[in-house]
């Protein structure tokens, strides 16, 4: 390959990468403090297969899907206002990394990991003790609903400013889901932003990933091409909620 | 008059009774919390001195407390300000009885390890509930 060509090719991936940070795994710690994790991008689609249209979402309900390892819950929710727009957050460890904003027409599709990151509260079949508190509800955890809550510990964080903590023993956002919105309407996973507690996850929870998965190495798969999104209602027999 | 005072007795009985199996509850609790600690004590001393025959019967004492919890008795004996809360109870004694069902497996595969990591979890499950139920 001559110096020109070489050249050809490098601005070329330079510019592949820039318009799609998905196309390379591993952490970025960007200048502009953005901490993020690329995994496959997969489509989010229905119980049947059938690719989830973010203007079809009903508004406030807890939608659930597993991303990026076979094992992970992560819930999908539309807004019912247009969400912030790059909310800059810290880790616990101190890291500061910035939440763009929601996706769709009116801005308001979010994505978190399920995962509370105080004591590792997360949905099962069996049941959940996190998920989002509609306005219309009432919540213990917080003064306000229209927020995510953990009733195990009575953590919220703020559904449309990167799950950022409003109260409880929580010492850092949630996880969010990095999504892209398709000009067809269609979700996409793309990765995870922030400081993700999913090597602690499955330390902690082998018994019940067993149980669940058949073993951890099943439940540490990562998802490709598409995963199924479901209601919280359809995810767990029981939804627990103070 | 005497329908009064019949009235009356049978209602302080009736309060008297109520508030025995209150007292009841509050003392099985009691009881049950110190066996799990002496449970928890076992398998820990098993875990440092190398005995798994005290670590599995720390797990049998431990797994003999879990039914109160688990069932919807534990709705009488939480603090009354908790008992909104005797699902979280109740999904506390679910993972106490799956780490400590996983610590009897991991042992008799030799998988000490595991059996240890799962004593770790089951004492961040005493502490966990301790947090949210005794506002500690």
């Amino acid at each position: 390959m001559d110096r020109r060509n070489f050249l050809k090719v490098v601005a070329a991936s330079a510019t592949v990468m820039a318009v799609s940070p998905s196309m390379i795994r591993g952490n970025l710690y960007a200048a502009d403090g953005m901490l993020f994790k690329a995994y496959e991008k997969v489509q989010l689609v229905d119980a049947a297969g059938n690719p989830i249209k973010a203007s079809a979402l009903a508004k406030e309900v807890t939608y659930i899907f597993n991303y990026p390892h076979a094992s992970t819950p992560c819930m999908l929710i539309n807004l019912p206002n247009p969400t912030s727009k790059d909310i800059e957050l810290t880790s616990e460890g101190g890291e500061k990394y910035v939440w763009k904003s929601g996706v769709g027409k009116e801005r308001s599709v979010v994505a978190y990991v399920a995962i509370c990151t105080h004591q590792m509260t997360h949905p099962t079949p069996n049941d959940s003790f996190i998920s989002y508190v509609p306005t219309t509800k009432k919540t213990m955890a917080y003064d306000k609903s229209g927020v995510i809550v953990c009733s195990s510990h009575l953590s919220a964080f703020d559904a449309g400013a990167g799950a950022k903590v409003l109260g409880g023993a929580a010492t850092q956002p949630l996880n969010s889901v990095v999504l892209e919105h398709a000009a067809d309407d269609t979700l996409w996973a793309v990765g995870i932003l922030g400081s993700d507690k999913f090597q602690d996850y499955f330390k902690s929870f082998r018994p019940e990933l067993k149980e669940f998965y058949g073993g951890p190495a099943e439940a540490k798969k990562l998802v490709s091409i598409s995963a199924k999104t479901v209601k919280l209602t359809e995810y767990s027999k029981e939804i627990i909620q103070y | 008059m005497k329908k009064s005072f019949i009235f009356l007795a049978l209602s302080f009985l009736l309060a008297g009774s109520l508030n025995a199996a209150g007292t009841d509850h509050r003392t099985m609790l009691m009881k049950d919390m110190r066996t799990m600690l002496d449970a928890m004590e076992e398998i820990q001393r098993g875990g440092l001195y190398s005995s798994t025959e005290d670590m599995k019967a720390g797990v049998k004492k431990l797994q003999g407390t879990l039914k109160t919890l688990e069932s919807e008795e534990i709705k009488f004996i939480l603090p009354k300000d908790q008992v909104y809360a005797y699902k979280f109870a109740q999904k506390t004694a679910h993972m106490l009885r799956l780490y400590s069902d996983d610590m009897i497996v991991s042992i008799e595969a030799g998988r000490m390890d595991d059996a240890l990591e799962d004593y770790s979890q089951l004492l961040k499950q005493c502490t966990s509930c301790h947090i949210r139920i005794r506002n500690w």
